[in-house]
């Protein structure tokens, strides 16, 4: 296979939870080897929580090792199981770091404390080293210990403020959304940045991501209204102030859809042809030229009614079928589509291949999301399942920090190592 | 002068709403960002909302101000044969190229990949599109929306009864941006180490798709489909401590319960300071709150005997909490709540954001001295801090306000 383009890069990953893993497995799945360093007094969360891997009889598997929460999310990783509360434990962390290109984590500033894993502090071993640090509200400030994880974060950011429809509560989008692409993707974005200038000038440095002003600075057109125009705009539903109609229409219940059986069809007319070509592809070309909606502004005005309208023109239809006459027309609409429809359904998902699946020695075979860019020459891969916790202390031990087995086992006597 | 990390890159950008916040970044982190823009602008400059008084105005769109700060502006006109020949020098004379056109279309121009490659191996071509390059639907009509149901997160957000919710803020448009920066990055690298270019391909419906939290796992393991669960995440009853509550001028949300700080017996310390514990430390209260936590209700939910008992509990102890924060600003409930180690977030507003107290302490907000319209405004500041090669944001460009010059140093 062609070489990945971080083969080469040794990455030191103390992270947990969602944020800092995918960043981690970003690197990872491009080529560099990451050491995702586990600590038995802060285990990730994420290893104890649904969905787990099932046995054949239906019940659950249990243990540390078969979330697929937290394998998608630690892909080709190797785990190191270290108790960081000891002081030799830190200075077993040292030693790798001393041994890494990147550094990363997303522990609270209390934690960075408390382990003496500042950047000052482990500069001081490897000047070359670029670290990442992406705790919730930054390493200073009044709010730096704030408590928070995804849940928070998203009504913090305004996220739930500007989401869902104004005649309901600001309840959140269902996950803690911005844990999955905003916060990693802003921080290999970063790295990569950092690992470009350090070619050029031989210097590392410290990257601080926190994660409220990365997700912030995502949603700047809502803030930027009330810094230049001093209003204090609120959630719409699915309307846009660009488009109309712009929603999501109801469609036939699908039975085959599993738990999950109202299906819908969303339609986004950014214009007076696209609206055109939408009516006549639902079959009411008569709908375009109603005066009520015959412009934007028009169907702006009575946009209650334009969607009531459309639902009538899409309840009894299958939500694909009215896409594809939809999209034939070169309308943009798309299904409202659950995971069944992404890994099972979706001829399109399915011929890009975009899912790749792995084999894992407790969970069984198990779906991963791929690379979410694809690289022509020099592709991204899964090169190996998320490592059992602590499966690769020793190796981590002897191979990169340089310990004999002697100390090994002095370690592991100490409860260093676990 | 430090110089940045993306110092001396060139990129030209053959984007609109799609890819923008890609050039954004990369022009942040020092690259010398050339915006190629049709004459009139694209879709993002004649989005609402404009600068108040402005409407209309292609240089007064606030969205497109967000999405293209630090960028250069040339306008060039691709139905023309002068247009495309100066767009394939400006091109050619570039280290990454971002484009986020229907497939295709630059291909018919000229400017597709296998052409500009051909003339420039070492080129990164950052294609970023709905449904990517390959496959059945590449060549389908996108929209964020479009990319938001497509990529599974819709049929998560919302209440059970409504239409599937999308996320505000163009997020599939942004995942797709923010994945395509770094594989842009990456392929940079390696053709700085290699002098290989390569294709960068981006689907905004696999970019997002990951946001689908542990949906993809409970299908691929066990055969459910998780869908929109509403305001009390699919839990029959309202849980103490937890859930979006009102207060005086907004919303906060308590997450109490969770293993992380304080308990709700901590949250009836600071109620009773206030003399607003009501009946909450009488019986049958009091032994109630002091047990009241995740792994109790996961215990009392196998024990229906038990639930029966303290179930009918839950309203009025919900409600005394209630009461106790409709006094409050969402902001004094935030941070006295936090300063008391409890989980609460506050809803923020727009103009929460904008004053948010970590936010100002921390100089996050940047202003321009010479703003677009003439008028000095604030922008959001950066989503990282690099001590060595910062993100600098200065201000977004006037529509074709670099043409000439930009024209005129092409050889």
């Amino acid at each position: 296979m062609a070489k990945r383009p971080l083969e080469g890069i040794r990455v030191a990953d103390f992270s947990w939870f969602g944020a800092g893993p995918i960043a981690g497995n970003t690197l990872s799945t491009y080529g560099a080897e990451v050491v995702r360093v586990e600590s038995e007094t802060k285990v990730d969360a994420l290893r104890r929580v649904h969905p787990f891997a099932m046995n054949e009889d239906g019940s659950f598997k249990g243990g540390y090792n078969v979330s697929g929460y937290f394998n998608n999310f630690n892909a080709g990783k190797l785990s190191l199981q270290l108790n960081l509360n000891t002081e030799k434990g830190q200075e077993i962390g040292y030693r790798l770091i001393e041994k890494c290109d990147i550094f990363l984590t997303n522990f609270t500033p209390r934690v960075i404390d408390k382990w003496n894993l500042h950047y000052h502090q482990i500069a001081k071993v490897n000047p070359r080293i670029i670290a990442a640090y992406a705790p919730m509200q930054g390493m200073e400030g009044p709010h730096r210990d704030y408590l928070g994880f995804g849940a928070v974060l998203t009504p913090v950011t305004g996220i739930s403020e500007m989401s869902g429809f104004p005649n309901r509560p600001p309840f959140g989008v269902g996950t803690n959304y911005p844990d999955y692409v905003i916060n990693p993707g802003h921080t290999v974005t970063a790295m990569m940045a950092a690992l470009r200038y350090r070619n050029r000038t031989g210097k590392g440095q410290c990257i601080e991501l926190p994660q409220v002003e990365s997700v912030v600075n995502t949603l700047g057109t809502a803030v930027i209204e009330h810094l230049a125009n001093g209003s204090n705009p609120t959630r719409t539903g699915n309307r846009n102030p660009n488009a109309a109609p712009h929603g999501a229409f109801r469609c036939a219940d699908d039975p085959d859809s599993i738990g999950s059986l109202d299906r819908w069809v969303v339609i986004a007319c950014r214009d007076d042809a696209e609206w055109q070509r939408a009516a006549a592809a639902l079959g009411h070309p008569e709908g375009a030229t109603d005066p009520k909606f015959v412009t934007l502004a028009a169907r702006k005005q009575n946009e209650d009614e334009l969607e009531s309208l459309i639902n009538s023109w899409t309840k009894d239809r299958k939500a694909e079928e009215a896409c594809a006459a939809l999209q034939a027309a070169g309308v943009p609409a798309g299904v409202v589509q659950n995971s069944q429809d992404l890994l099972d359904r979706d001829e399109h998902m399915r011929s890009r291949g975009y899912y790749q699946y792995v084999e894992h020695p407790e969970a069984g075979r198990e779906a991963h999301d791929g690379p979410a860019f694809v690289l022509s020459e020099t592709p991204g891969y899964i090169a190996a399942p998320a490592p059992l916790m602590g499966e690769h202390t020793m190796d981590v031990c002897e191979r990169i920090i340089g310990l004999n087995m002697d100390e090994i086992a002095d370690l592991l006597a100490e409860g260093v190592l676990l | 002068m430090t110089e940045q990390a993306l110092a001396g890159v060139r990129v030209v950008e053959l984007a609109d709403e799609l890819g923008s916040y890609c050039g954004r970044l990369l022009a942040d982190l020092g690259a010398e960002v050339i915006k190629v823009e049709p004459p009139g602008g694209g879709r993002q400059r004649n989005s609402a909302p404009f600068l108040a008084g402005h409407e209309g105005n292609p240089d007064a769109s606030l969205a497109f101000w967000v999405h293209n700060t630090s960028k250069q502006s040339v306008v060039l006109d691709l139905e023309t044969e002068e247009g495309r020949t100066a767009a394939r020098k400006l091109a050619l004379s570039a280290d990454i190229l971002i484009e986020d056109n229907p497939v295709g279309f630059l291909a018919t121009r000229g400017l597709g990949y296998q052409d500009l490659h051909a003339a420039k191996p070492s080129l990164v071509y950052t294609s970023i599109t709905g449904f990517g390059q390959t496959g059945p639907h590449a060549g389908w009509a996108y929209s964020d929306i479009v990319g938001q149901a497509m990529g599974g997160i819709m049929t998560l957000a919302g209440e059970p009864v409504d239409p599937p919710n999308m996320i505000y803020g163009h997020q599939a448009d942004i995942s797709a941006s923010i994945q395509a920066a770094q594989g842009a990055l990456m392929a940079l690298l390696h053709a700085e180490a290699t002098g290989n270019g390569q294709l960068v391909d981006v689907s905004a419906q696999e970019a997002i798709s990951m946001s689908q939290e542990t949906a993809m796992q409970t299908w691929d393991f066990q055969k459910k489909n998780r869908v929109r669960a509403g305001a009390q995440g699919g839990i029959p009853i309202a849980i103490p401590g937890s859930g979006t509550l009102k207060t005086k001028d907004g919303y906060i949300l308590l997450y109490i319960i969770a293993p992380a700080g304080g308990d709700l017996p901590d949250l009836i310390d600071w109620m009773r300071e206030e003399g607003k514990a009501a009946d909450l430390d009488d019986e049958p209260y009091a032994s109630l709150i002091s047990q009241l936590n995740m792994g109790w209700l996961t215990q009392l939910m196998g024990n229906p005997e038990d639930a029966m008992k303290y179930i009918p509990l839950l309203p009025h102890v919900n409600e005394v909490i209630a009461t106790f924060f409709a006094d409050k600003t969402s902001r004094e409930a935030y941070e006295v709540g936090q300063e008391r180690r409890l989980l609460i977030g506050i809803v923020s507003t727009p103009k929460d954001l904008a004053e948010n107290t970590q936010l100002r302490a921390r100089d996050w907000f940047v202003q321009f001295p010479e703003a677009p319209a003439g008028k000095p405004v604030e922008f959001p500041g950066p989503p990282y801090r690099l001590s060595e090669s910062p993100a600098i944001i200065s201000r977004p460009p006037r529509l074709g306000e670099h043409t000439a010059a930009v024209l005129g140093a092409l050889t």
